[in-house]
C-alpha cells in the first residue's frame, strides 16, 4: 500500500467518524420523538427519515446537489452570504455521508428507546428529574447498546458511501478521494493491483464494522 | 396533612374514575378489587397522567387544576412513588439508585438523612450491590428508601405487599409501620388485601369500579359496609340474601335460605336485605349446650382450608357458612370434613345490609 | 381490413412471405369457419345458428395478416443488424444525428455507449460487445491494439477538435489567456479527469506546456467524462472549465471564454476501428465507412469537429 492509498483510507475513515458524531444529536432526538409520541406528521417524518435507505445512492445525491449547489436553495445562501462552498469539497463528502448513514442510526436507536420500560422514566421524574435530566441519566443509558450498535452501522455505511458523495463531492484527489470512489476510478483506467489493495481495507472495516455491531446486540440480550 | 382530590374524573377503559374526597389520615388506604381505578388514581396524584377533569390540592398547593389549565410538573411536586414493579434503575447501583433523588446540596435539603434511612429499613449491606442482585423483600426496602431520600411531603404506593409472598409480607409490614412513625410521612396506600389495609391504615377508601364507594376509619368500614359491594370486597366472609320477617325493639328475625337468625334491625325498614356475617364471629361448638347466644345453626363442615395460624372452616347451614377458627381449637375439636357442627352467632356480628 | 405494411422490410421480401403465410395459416390455424359452426353444433337446439360467410372471410384474412406480419418482422430483424457503438462523450450529439440518417437508409440499427474514451476501452477490454470503438484520443486505440482487441485494418483517425475555456452564461469573468485561469476569481475549474480521459489528458497537457499546471492543478474538480465538466459549469458550481469546442456549441448555458489555440495545445485525433470480436463485421465495416463519408463529414462539420481527410 503506497502513502496515497494509506492517507485515502485515513480520509475516509475520519470523514466518517466525523459524519457519525454529527448526526448523533439529530439522529438521537429524532429516534426519540419517533418512540414515543404520537404526533401530526409523525408518519411523514418517518418516511423521510428512511427515504435515504430506499432511494438510490445518486438520486439522494442528485438532490443535495441540487440543494447545496451555489444556484440551490441552501448552498446560494452560504456562498452568496457566507462565501461557503459546499459542493466539491470535503465539506460535501461529509453531508452526503451523515445523509446517508443517519436513517441507520434513527431506525437502532429508536429501537432501543422503545424497548426502555416507561415507568422507569416516571419513576425517576417523581423523584425529581425534569425531561432532559431523565433522557440523560435514565433513557440514554438504558438505550446505550442500541444506540451505539447504530452508530457502527452508520459507519460503516459511511466508509462505503459511493453514490451520493460522487454526485457532490466528485473525486478530486487529495481533497475528496475517498475509499469506493478510489476503487471505482482505479478499475476504470486499469490500476487494478491498487484497486484490490482498497478493497480488501474495505472489506476488513466493514467485517470489523458489523461484527461488532452483532456483538453489541448479542450482549444486550444475554443480560436480559 | 391534606390531600384534596376533586371532580375527579378520568375515563378509563371499561369505566371512568371519579371522586370528590378528602384525604386526611396519617395513612390512607385505597382499597378495591384490582383494575378499579387504583393504579391510575396514583399517576393522577403523582403528575403522570392527566385528566379531562381534576382538582389536586396538597396541603396548601394546588398541583392540579383542569379548569385553569394548571398543572405542576412530575418533578415538581415532591411525591414520593413506589409502583408495584418497584423500577429499580437496572443500570445503576443501589446506591446510586439511592441517591438519585436526593437535591444536591448535602444533607440541608432532605428531610431525612441518607444513614437514618438506609438503617432504618435495614439496607446497609446492600448499597455495593446492582440492582439485580437482590432478593424481592430486599427491592422492595431499596424501592422505599429511594423514594424517601426524595424528602417527599406524601408517599404513594402502589400495591407494596403484592408480589411477595406471606412470610415476606410480614416482615415488610413493620418497615411501612416505621415509615408511618418514624418519618411520618403521609401515605397513600394502594391496596386490594385486608390485612395490609388492617395493618397500615388509619383511614380506608373504598374505589369500585371508579367510584368511592365508603370512605372513613378503617374498622369503621370494615365492620359497617354501607352496601353489599363495599361488604364483599371488605372481605366479610359470608354474605347471603336474606328476608326480614319480623322486627321489633331494635331486633329482626331474618331467614336466609330456610335459616331463622337474630340479627339487630337496619336503620332503614326494608325487608330485603343481605346478611353479612364474618368468618372471625362464628363459634363452632359440638354439641347444642345452651348459651346466651342467639343464633345456634346446625351445620356440615365441607371443606378445611389452613391459613396460617387460623383455619378457614367451610360449612352448609342450609347456605355457605364461613368460620374462621383456630388450629389448636380446630384439632381439640376434632373437626374434620363431613362432620356435622353447630355454627353460633352472636346477634350483634350480623349485620344487615339492605338490597 | 387492408393488410399493413411496416417500415422495416423490403417489399419483394414482403410478397415472397405473404404466399408463404397463406399456405401455413390453414396449418397453424383452423379457418374459423369450421371452428364456430362445430361450437355450436354441439349445444343443442343451436343447429339453426350459422355465422355468415362474409365476416368469416374478412376474419381469416386479419389472421393471414397478422401471421404474415409476425414472420416477417422476425425475419427482418434477423437480416437486419444490430451494431453496437462505444463511441467518445463528445461524439454524441453528432453521431447520434449521422445514426439516425444511417437506419433510415440502410435498415441496420445502431445502439450507443457514449461515456469517457478511457471507460469504454476498460470495458472492451473486460469483453463487453462492442462492435465499434470510436475513440477521443490515440493512446486509448493504441492500448487495444497492444491487446489485440482492434482489427487494424479498419482503423481510421478523421476527426479532430479543439480545446475551449467554458464560463456560464452570465458569468462576467474574462479570461483572454491561460494565465488568467490562476486567477483568485477562478476558484474552481472543472475538467474531465487527466489521469484518463483524453478530453482531461488534452487539457493538462495544454497547461503542462504553458507550465501553468502546478498552479492550477489544486483547483482542478475533475469530472468522469467531458460532458460531466460541461455540466459541472452549467450549474454554477465551479467558475470554469476545460471542453471540447463541440461541447460549448451543444450547450446554450456556457459561452466559450477562451479557445485554446492550435499550437498551444496537443494534436487532438479521434480513431474509430472495429473490435475484432464483434459479431456483426460487415455492417460494422458498411458503418465505419459511411462514417468516413461525405454526408457523415458534412454532419461533424456543422458540429464544429475538425476533419482532416
Amino acid at each position: 500500500m503506497t502513502l496515497g492509498e494509506w492517507q485515502i483510507v485515513w480520509f475516509t475513515a475520519w470523514v466518517s467518524a466525523l459524519s457519525t458524531l454529527v448526526i448523533l444529536p439529530f439522529g438521537l432526538a429524532l429516534a426519540w420523538a419517533l418512540a414515543w409520541r404520537d404526533w401530526p406528521g409523525k408518519s411523514i417524518v418517518e418516511t423521510l427519515v428512511s427515504l435515504p435507505l430506499v432511494m438510490p445512492p445518486v438520486a439522494t445525491g442528485l438532490i443535495l446537489l441540487k440543494l447545496f449547489g451555489r444556484r440551490g436553495a441552501i448552498g446560494g445562501f452560504l456562498h452568496d452570504r457566507l462565501n461557503f462552498d459546499v459542493i466539491f469539497t470535503w465539506r460535501a463528502v461529509l453531508l452526503a455521508l451523515s445523509v446517508m448513514s443517519l436513517p441507520l442510526l434513527v431506525r437502532s436507536a429508536r429501537v432501543a428507546f422503545e424497548e426502555v420500560n416507561p415507568r422507569l422514566e416516571q419513576i425517576a421524574r417523581t423523584l425529581g428529574s425534569g425531561g432532559w435530566r431523565v433522557f440523560f441519566t435514565i433513557t440514554v443509558p438504558l438505550a446505550a447498546r442500541g444506540i451505539v450498535a447504530g452508530m457502527i452501522l452508520a459507519f460503516a455505511r459511511a466508509l462505503g458511501e459511493f453514490g451520493a458523495t460522487i454526485m457532490v463531492a466528485g473525486n478530486i484527489p487529495g481533497k475528496t478521494s475517498t475509499l469506493s470512489l478510489t476503487i471505482f476510478q482505479d478499475v476504470q483506467i486499469g490500476q487494478d493491483s491498487s484497486a484490490f489493495r482498497l478493497l480488501g481495507v474495505s472489506v476488513v472495516l466493514a467485517f470489523a464494522a458489523v461484527w461488532f455491531s452483532e456483538f453489541l446486540l448479542r450482549r444486550k440480550r444475554k443480560t436480559r | 396533612m391534606s390531600l384534596l382530590l376533586k371532580n375527579i374524573s378520568l375515563p378509563l377503559e371499561s369505566f371512568a374514575l371519579g371522586m370528590d374526597v378528602e384525604v386526611r389520615g396519617r395513612v390512607t388506604a385505597v382499597f378495591g378489587p384490582s383494575g378499579a381505578g387504583k393504579t391510575s388514581l396514583l399517576d393522577l396524584i403523582a403528575g403522570l397522567r392527566r385528566a379531562p377533569s381534576a382538582f389536586i390540592q396538597l396541603d396548601d398547593r394546588v398541583l392540579t387544576d383542569t379548569a385553569k389549565h394548571f398543572s405542576v410538573p412530575t418533578h415538581q411536586r415532591g411525591i414520593g412513588y413506589v409502583p408495584q414493579d418497584l423500577a429499580l434503575f437496572p443500570h445503576l447501583s443501589v446506591r446510586q439508585n439511592l441517591l438519585y433523588g436526593c437535591k444536591p446540596g448535602g444533607a440541608a435539603g432532605r428531610l431525612f438523612s441518607f444513614d437514618h434511612v438506609i438503617e432504618i429499613l435495614e439496607i446497609q449491606p446492600l448499597t455495593s450491590r446492582g440492582v439485580t442482585e437482590l432478593s424481592g423483600g430486599e427491592k422492595q426496602r431499596v424501592a422505599l428508601a429511594r423514594a424517601l431520600l426524595a424528602s417527599p411531603r406524601l408517599l404513594l404506593l402502589d400495591e407494596p405487599l403484592a408480589s411477595l409472598d406471606a412470610p415476606l409480607k410480614a416482615k415488610i409490614i413493620p418497615y411501612l409501620t416505621r415509615i408511618r412513625d418514624e418519618f411520618r410521612i403521609p401515605m397513600l396506600c394502594v391496596t386490594h388485601d385486608r390485612s395490609e389495609a388492617l395493618a397500615l391504615a388509619d383511614e380506608i377508601i373504598v374505589l369500585v369500579n371508579g367510584q368511592v364507594l365508603q370512605t372513613g376509619p378503617v374498622l369503621d368500614v370494615f365492620n359497617r359496609p354501607a352496601s353489599a359491594d363495599v361488604a364483599a370486597i371488605a372481605g366479610v366472609e359470608t354474605l347471603q340474601a336474606g328476608v326480614i320477617t319480623d322486627s321489633h325493639e331494635g331486633l329482626a328475625t331474618v331467614k336466609i335460605h330456610g335459616a331463622t337468625l337474630t340479627a339487630l334491625a337496619p336503620a332503614t325498614g326494608t325487608r330485603e336485605v343481605f346478611g353479612c356475617i364474618r368468618g372471625e364471629d362464628v363459634i363452632l361448638q359440638r354439641d347444642a349446650a345452651a348459651s346466651s347466644v342467639r343464633n345456634r345453626l346446625p351445620a356440615r363442615i365441607m371443606a378445611l382450608r389452613p391459613e396460617g395460624a387460623l383455619v378457614r372452616v367451610e360449612l352448609d347451614a342450609g347456605f355457605p357458612l364461613f368460620a374462621l377458627v383456630t388450629r389448636p381449637a380446630c384439632a381439640e375439636l376434632a373437626l374434620r370434613e363431613g362432620e356435622p357442627v353447630t355454627a353460633l352467632i352472636k346477634t350483634p356480628a350480623i349485620h344487615l345490609v339492605p338490597r | 381490413m387492408t393488410s399493413e405494411r411496416t417500415k422495416d422490410f423490403k417489399p419483394g421480401v414482403f410478397r415472397k412471405a405473404y404466399h408463404l403465410c397463406g399456405r401455413l395459416v390453414p396449418i397453424i390455424l383452423k379457418p374459423a369457419a369450421d371452428r364456430k359452426i362445430k361450437l355450436e353444433t354441439n349445444q343443442p337446439g343451436a343447429a339453426d345458428v350459422r355465422a355468415s360467410g362474409g365476416i368469416l372471410q374478412k376474419l381469416n384474412d386479419m389472421k393471414k395478416t397478422l401471421v404474415c406480419a409476425l414472420l416477417l418482422f422476425t425475419v427482418a430483424r434477423i437480416q437486419a443488424a444490430e451494431i453496437s457503438v462505444f463511441a467518445a462523450a463528445s461524439l454524441t450529439d453528432s453521431l447520434k444525428e449521422i445514426a439516425a440518417g444511417y437506419e433510415k437508409t440502410s435498415g441496420d440499427k445502431i445502439t450507443f455507449n457514449f461515456a469517457a474514451s478511457s471507460t469504454l476501452a476498460r470495458q472492451i477490454e473486460e469483453g463487453a460487445p462492442a462492435d465499434i470503438f470510436f475513440s477521443a484520443d490515440e493512446a486509448k486505440m493504441d492500448g487495444l491494439e497492444k491487446k489485440g482487441l482492434i482489427d487494424t485494418a479498419t482503423r481510421k483517425s478523421r476527426l479532430g477538435n479543439a480545446l475551449v475555456v467554458v464560463v456560464t452564461a452570465d458569468s462576467p469573468l474574462q479570461i483572454r489567456s491561460a494565465g488568467d485561469l490562476t486567477t483568485a476569481a477562478v476558484k474552481q475549474i472543472a475538467l474531465a479527469d487527466p489521469k484518463a480521459v483524453p478530453a482531461g489528458i488534452y487539457a493538462q497537457a495544454w497547461l503542462t506546456r504553458q507550465q501553468l499546471w502546478p498552479a492550477i492543478e489544486p483547483k482542478i474538480v475533475p469530472t468522469e467524462n467531458v460532458r460531466a465538466a460541461l455540466a459541472a459549469v452549467e450549474s454554477g458550481n465551479v467558475e470554469a472549465g476545460v471542453v471540447y469546442k463541440t461541447d460549448a456549441g451543444i450547450s446554450k448555458k456556457v459561452k466559450v471564454a477562451y479557445e485554446v489555440p492550435a499550437g498551444d495545445a496537443p494534436a487532438i485525433s479521434y480513431p474509430m476501428a472495429m473490435v475484432k470480436e464483434s459479431s456483426q463485421p460487415d455492417a460494422a465495416k458498411k458503418f465505419l465507412n459511411y462514417l468516413d463519408s461525405k454526408e457523415a463529414g458534412d454532419i461533424f462539420k456543422k458540429f464544429g469537429f475538425i476533419l482532416r481527410d
